[in-house]
């Protein structure tokens, strides 16, 4: 009930919420509200129209599309919880963690009502559609934004220019990410190489 | 006496029913060295029936002039009866459908002698026109095999220097105007008047835009320029007619509208489709490709042009929608080593000149294609309704094919039943076609529902407003209660 109420108070009024989490932040709601947006992802993408999704139901795997909330919105969490800590944020890792889970709350509440409309319209009327994507697009950015602003307490330019150095953060970590898959998985062929080439000598 | 009567009837039985065995055909024992297959709208690649197969071959062991060697050309006479460019003997032969030899074309020495042709083109009153690539030359016959005249190279400032003239196919328009494909000639279709005069290049080719091209012309020194500006057009490789005055041309090195269909003006009449295999194997990190090198065209507007790379014939409707894939690269009957061209005779079967083997093989219609030529013939035709039978049945024989679903959808589009043509554009997955049957079909149920809908609408805002006001009262109510609790008063 307690999430519900927040997350309502993010939507109406995020300035307010933005100001409560920071006393209220409990871990268990980010979790909820990344499985709320995980599930309204999925069902808008079964739910939207013929015209709108080219993709068939086969094609669409829950786990690579959950994949691609959550590891945003974790490498956020670190790399904005890193930079601000650097840069005089006040923001707590808890606080950041938990609040970025809420600025999906547009997508989690609009997304599947969209997907609906959808069905409803011909394609020489996709800019409405798109449109509409568009909205909640802004608005999640606009919420993420005001999140950087009000936990860590920053101006208006300081907010900006961490928020930058975050994307910048992030390329960087999944990057790092990347090579290390690359190196480990290639360092595991080597040994597999070697054990067997020691099994077929002897 | 009676005993020997019975045996005789049971052998005359057995005899019976080995007859019928022998002249019923054998469908279902029919094996095919390549596999049918369809592109669908997902890029993937169904499984088909197939719609031609192998018949039987010409190469011409049992004529006295001897066999084909390198067969070069084909082209099918008004009468059906076909002339092929028999490359490795320089000449051309004449023979009909039942393989008899009808004439031959070519001296042994002298004027009329061919060397390495590679062309063939026969008016209606049987002149014989020859492209003689390796002397340069375009050589007539009259019908009876006799030469006539030759046609040397055109000569103009347009033509450029250093040309050198090739002529490898040729057509002759109803003005008797000569379409010459010249090897490397890429300003396009050489026009050459009745008397040899040079008229003009017809359906050039053109560079496409690219941004590689764009950004390396910034970087690079005028020496490099100089290295870019020698890239060519691309060229054609082989041109027909159809029966409307229709030039069907391939070109070589495109990726999209290998195939073009050239107005009398030289203007491209079929979109920009990507004809042959999509998905090309790799060679050595390289990605193939297509080599379209002949195409046929018959009376209906079906067109099947033909694959060097992958041996296939690609077969299409009017629109460009693809209809069959056939043949293949291999060493089995119905598989190619070289082939080289491509024609159709007006009974539907399709005679494919392999170079390398030096013969000519014929594949006829399955059922199957029949069927589907009958449904796609009045389908182009915009005869929806009447197309919708066949392509049910093409159905029944084939869940896969997607063309029959969008047929079937516009057929029912055009009768009104707006919402099954939704379903059957959505197997097809014909997106466009889709939204134009779903405006419809929502236009009429908003008109049919339509005091429904807009009741709903009233109710719910209505209530909504009640609700609204009630929801208001309540809350007020409870927060009144709330701080006279918290002032000590009574909540009561």
């Amino acid at each position: 009930m307690n999430t519900v109420r927040l997350a309502k108070l993010a939507l109406l009024h995020p300035i307010q919420f933005f100001e409560d989490i920071q006393e209220r932040a409990k871990w268990h709601y980010a979790f909820v509200m990344i499985g709320l947006a995980i599930l309204a992802h999925y069902l808008s993408l079964n739910f939207s129209g013929f015209l709108f999704q080219t993709r068939e139901p086969y094609q669409i795997s829950i786990l690579i599309e959950a994949l691609w909330i959550v590891v945003p919105w974790l490498t956020w969490s670190v790399t904005n919880w890193g930079v601000s800590t650097i840069m005089d944020g006040e923001g707590k890792f808890k606080q950041i963690f938990v609040g970025s889970a809420f600025t999906l709350m547009p997508y989690i509440a609009l997304s599947v009502p969209v997907a609906l409309v959808s069905n409803l319209l011909a394609k020489s009327e996709a800019s409405m559609y798109n449109g509409l994507e568009l909205f909640i697009f802004v608005w999640v950015i606009f919420l993420i934004l005001l999140q950087v602003k009000i936990i860590h307490d920053f101006t208006f330019g300081k907010m900006l220019w961490i928020t930058v150095l975050t994307i910048i953060g992030m390329f960087i970590i999944w990057f790092i990410g990347l090579l290390l898959y690359g190196l480990i998985n290639q360092s595991i062929q080597f040994l597999i190489g070697i054990y067997k080439e020691i099994n077929y000598r002897f | 006496m009676k005993r020997s009567t019975s045996k005789r009837v049971m052998a005359a039985l057995m005899m019976l029913v080995m007859l019928s065995m022998l002249s019923l055909p054998d469908e279902a024992g029919a094996q095919s060295p390549y596999k049918g297959y369809t592109y669908n709208q997902s890029e993937e690649t169904p499984i088909s029936i197939n719609g031609y197969l192998y018949r039987d071959s010409i190469d011409g062991y049992d004529w006295f002039a001897g066999p084909l060697k390198e067969p070069e050309d084909l082209f099918i006479a008004g009468d059906d009866t076909i002339y092929a460019v028999d490359g490795g003997n320089n000449r051309v032969v004449h023979f009909d459908k039942s393989k008899r030899l009808l004439g031959i074309y070519g001296d042994p020495g002298g004027k009329g002698q061919l060397n390495g042709p590679k062309g063939v083109y026969v008016t209606e009153e049987g002149e014989v026109f020859v492209a003689d690539t390796l002397n340069h030359r375009i050589v007539v016959f009259s019908r009876d095999g006799k030469f006539v005249k030759e046609f040397g190279a055109p000569e103009s400032p347009l033509l450029g220097a250093g040309f050198v003239y090739s002529p490898s196919k040729l057509i002759i328009d109803k003005r008797n105007y000569m379409f010459v494909v010249s090897e490397g000639a890429y300003q396009g279709l050489l026009q050459i008047d009745p008397n040899g005069v040079f008229k003009g290049f017809f359906g050039a080719n053109l560079l496409g835009f690219s941004w590689e091209k764009t950004i390396v012309k910034f970087v690079a020194t005028p020496e490099q320029k100089e290295q870019l500006s020698n890239e060519k057009p691309p060229e054609f490789s082989n041109l027909i007619q159809d029966q409307e005055g229709f030039v069907y041309s391939t070109t070589l090195g495109i990726p999209t509208s290998q195939v073009k269909r050239l107005s009398a003006v030289g203007v491209n009449t079929l979109t920009d489709i990507e004809f042959g295999d999509h998905h090309m194997a790799r060679r050595n990190w390289e990605r193939l490709f297509s080599t379209f090198i002949d195409v046929t065209v018959n009376d209906k507007g079906v067109f099947t042009a033909l694959d060097q790379t992958t041996g296939r014939a690609f077969q299409y409707d009017k629109l460009g929608n693809l209809l069959f894939i056939f043949g293949g690269i291999g060493e089995q009957n119905g598989l190619f080593k070289t082939p080289s061209s491509i024609a159709e005779t007006s009974d539907g079967t399709i005679y494919i000149a392999d170079r390398t083997r030096g013969r000519i093989d014929r594949f006829r219609t399955t059922p199957f294609a029949d069927k589907v030529h009958e449904a796609t013939n009045l389908y182009v035709d915009g005869d929806y309704e009447k197309s919708a039978e066949p392509w049910r049945e093409v159905l029944d024989m084939n869940s896969n094919y997607d063309l029959a679903y969008k047929a079937i959808g516009k057929a029912l589009y055009k009768s009104g039943k707006y919402r099954e043509a939704m379903d059957y554009f959505e197997m097809a997955k014909a997106r466009d076609d889709y939204s134009a049957a779903f405006l419809e079909y929502r236009k009429q149920y908003m008109r049919q529902h339509f005091a429904w809908i807009a009741g709903g609408a009233v109710s719910l805002y209505v209530l909504l407003k009640i609700g609204f006001r009630l929801y208001r009262k309540w809350r007020s109510k409870r927060s009144q209660s709330k701080i006279a609790v918290s002032e000590g008063g009574s909540a009561s």
